[in-house]
């Protein structure tokens, strides 16, 4: 069946609002009557705050796995660099490929990362990048040696810059860098710091061992960071150490 | 294993968790040992404030615009054309 008849859509209209008006142009469009949608509302049961989301045979799906299109829009944009275009057909192609295999998805378990690791995937497999590039042997990073070093670089004078630095700092110089991180650093990265995962919940997602993601985590934030401080010593906010 | 000596841990051994401890991924007692130094420490604690504020400026410098009406809408659209096709 195709779908082209257009909605009146307002760019600030909410999600469940804009969601509401597709669905009910669909319905109407595939001859389903409003008495079949009652229907059906009664027959699903649905989480609170769910407010009037959409019914689908894919029960579910629109209260646990779409809530997370911003979220996991925001990992296609750092997984793509920055490019907007690239995230948004990624974030499509996630959320359709999820909608087909909802079947499969564990009821209770975490649908945000069974999302990110479905948007990964899609990543992946979309640039036709090697997946051995990310199998390579793990250099030697100790993530509490990382910290330690990291915490330590901001000078023996021990006194960082003050909060007041961040506000000098422009918030594109932070996404460049994090676009910059080689791969396999930026997305656990942005899996931790923007995504909010546990260590456990990236290691599910990437594949990888917990002691891994934590050493690829800190080396990600000590690079940042390196930058950071290059940053504050050319504008005069640190003084360089001397060795 | 934490080692404490005066019942403290040492500088070295707190600011190597300081990202874990950041993280919330410390058990209890370690939690409890990263905590109990910085409340004492004044060498350690505006190392601890300064990696604060940098994780919050992370989060918020890089915090996605949301995505675009009209992409959203075509993928709900997209979404129940293929629970037609499926249906």
């Amino acid at each position: 069946m195709t779908f082209d008849t257009q909605v009146d859509i307002d760019a600030d209209m909410s999600h469940d609002a804009l969601w509401e008006q597709v669905r009910m142009a669909w319905t109407i469009l595939s001859g389903r009557g409003a008495h079949e949608v009652h229907a059906d509302r009664e027959r699903v049961s649905r989480p609170e705050a769910s407010g009037d989301t959409p019914v689908l045979a894919a029960e579910g799906f629109a209260e646990e796995a779409l809530p997370w299109l911003d979220a996991v829009f925001g990992f296609s944009l750092r997984l793509t660099q920055g490019d907007r275009d690239a995230a948004e057909d990624l974030v499509q192609d996630t959320f359709l490929r999820a909608h087909r295999f909802w079947h499969t998805f564990e009821q209770g378990t975490n649908a945000r990362s069974w999302l990110f690791t479905i948007c990964r995937n899609t990543f992946l497999h979309g640039e036709e990048r090697a997946i051995n590039r990310y199998e390579r042997p793990e250099s030697d990073f100790d993530a509490r040696t990382e910290t330690l070093a990291a915490v330590s670089a901001w000078g023996k004078s021990s006194v960082p810059p003050d909060r007041e630095f961040f506000d000098r700092l422009i918030d594109e110089q932070v996404v460049e860098a994090i676009d910059e991180l080689p791969d396999e650093f930026r997305e656990v990265l942005v899996l931790s710091d923007l995504g909010d995962l546990k260590y456990a919940e990236i290691a599910e997602v990437l594949d990888l061992p917990v002691g891994t993601v934590k050493s690829r985590l800190f080396r990600a934030r000590r690079i940042l960071q390196d930058r950071l401080r290059t940053f504050a010593i050319e504008s005069g906010y640190v003084q360089e150490e001397n060795e | 294993m934490i080692k404490e000596t005066m019942g403290m841990i040492s500088c070295e051994e707190a600011m190597a968790r300081l990202w874990e401890f950041l993280d919330g991924e410390l058990e209890d007692a370690e939690a409890g040992a990263v905590r109990k130094h910085l409340e004492v420490c004044r060498r350690c604690y505006p190392k601890f404030d300064f990696q604060k504020a940098w994780f919050e400026h992370v989060r918020r410098a890089s915090r996605p615009t949301e995505i675009s009406a009209d992409v959203r809408r075509q993928l709900f659209r997209s979404i129940l054309e293929q629970e037609a096709e499926s249906g």
